[in-house]
């Protein structure tokens, strides 16, 4: 599955820019504490989380993940747009939380 | 090819700029061509650690010097120190600030992700501060084929 396979359900809206969108997500990965993520995500996958700070980016960054969707409708700031837009890793959010978006992520990917 | 050695300033409470001495390091461990695994795990053991300095100290420096065989990491904070060294490399332990767990740190997972990631690790730590040093060994293995 790729990053746009993601964003053909209505659930999903594009924050950054297009770069990425061709990443494909190779995992899924559910988090909102950094070490965490840091200590456990694997390359290319997509992390789906309510922390909206500017280091989600940084982490995603340094391991390659492929996306970034932040569930619940969480507010994002024109900052970390900017930096998902500098990186080129996409970010997407949705009104869902995040067990409901990890349900139809798994439908998408299915 | 040649020694890398280069020293960061770390401001307490900047964490907008955490992150900078790991992403700086990765693109050099990139360049001398370092597989993605070992990469990772170097950054990995950085970014823990300058979000520790940024979080909990008065801030620090920390130099990084890569040469063929080791990537060595020393981060020198100026205090106020950890009061206990065994509690604090205990999976969980934390005493974060609300400031810090806002910001998705503070879990308690910093220095044993640390530990894990490095092949050396040696922590010290008294009120005028706090060093800890990671070393990670470079063998042909960490080179991409």
């Amino acid at each position: 599955m790729r990053v746009n396979n993601i964003l053909t359900n209505i659930n999903f809206e594009l924050l950054s820019n297009e770069s990425g969108l061709n990443h494909e997500v190779k995992s899924f990965f559910a988090s909102d504490l950094l070490s965490h993520v840091m200590g456990n995500a694997a390359e290319g996958s997509t992390l789906i989380t309510v922390l909206n700070n500017i280091n989600v980016l940084g982490v995603a960054s340094l391991l390659d993940m492929s996306c970034v969707i932040f569930s619940h409708g969480v507010k994002v700031n024109d900052e970390i747009i900017s930096k998902s837009n500098e990186l080129g890793i996409p970010i997407l959010r949705t009104k869902l939380n995040t067990v409901s978006t990890i349900l139809i992520l798994d439908k998408i990917g299915s | 090819m040649e020694n890398y050695c280069k020293e960061f300033k770390i401001q307490k409470n900047d964490i907008g700029n955490a992150g900078t001495v790991a992403s700086l390091t990765k693109r050099e461990l990139k360049r001398r061509g370092l597989t993605k695994d070992f990469v990772k795990t170097v950054t990995i053991g950085i970014y823990e650690a300058e979000i520790n300095v940024v979080i909990h100290s008065y801030g620090g420096t920390c130099v990084v010097s890569i040469d063929d065989e080791f990537v060595n990491v020393t981060f020198k904070d100026n205090g106020p120190g950890i009061e206990c060294i065994d509690s604090a490399l205990t999976p969980g332990f934390s005493t974060a600030s609300h400031y810090a767990i806002e910001n998705g740190f503070g879990a308690g997972m910093g220095l044993p992700n640390i530990k894990s990631v490095s092949d050396e690790m040696e922590l010290t730590s008294s009120k005028e501060g706090t060093t800890l040093h990671m070393k990670f060994n470079i063998s042909g293995d960490s080179y991409e084929s």
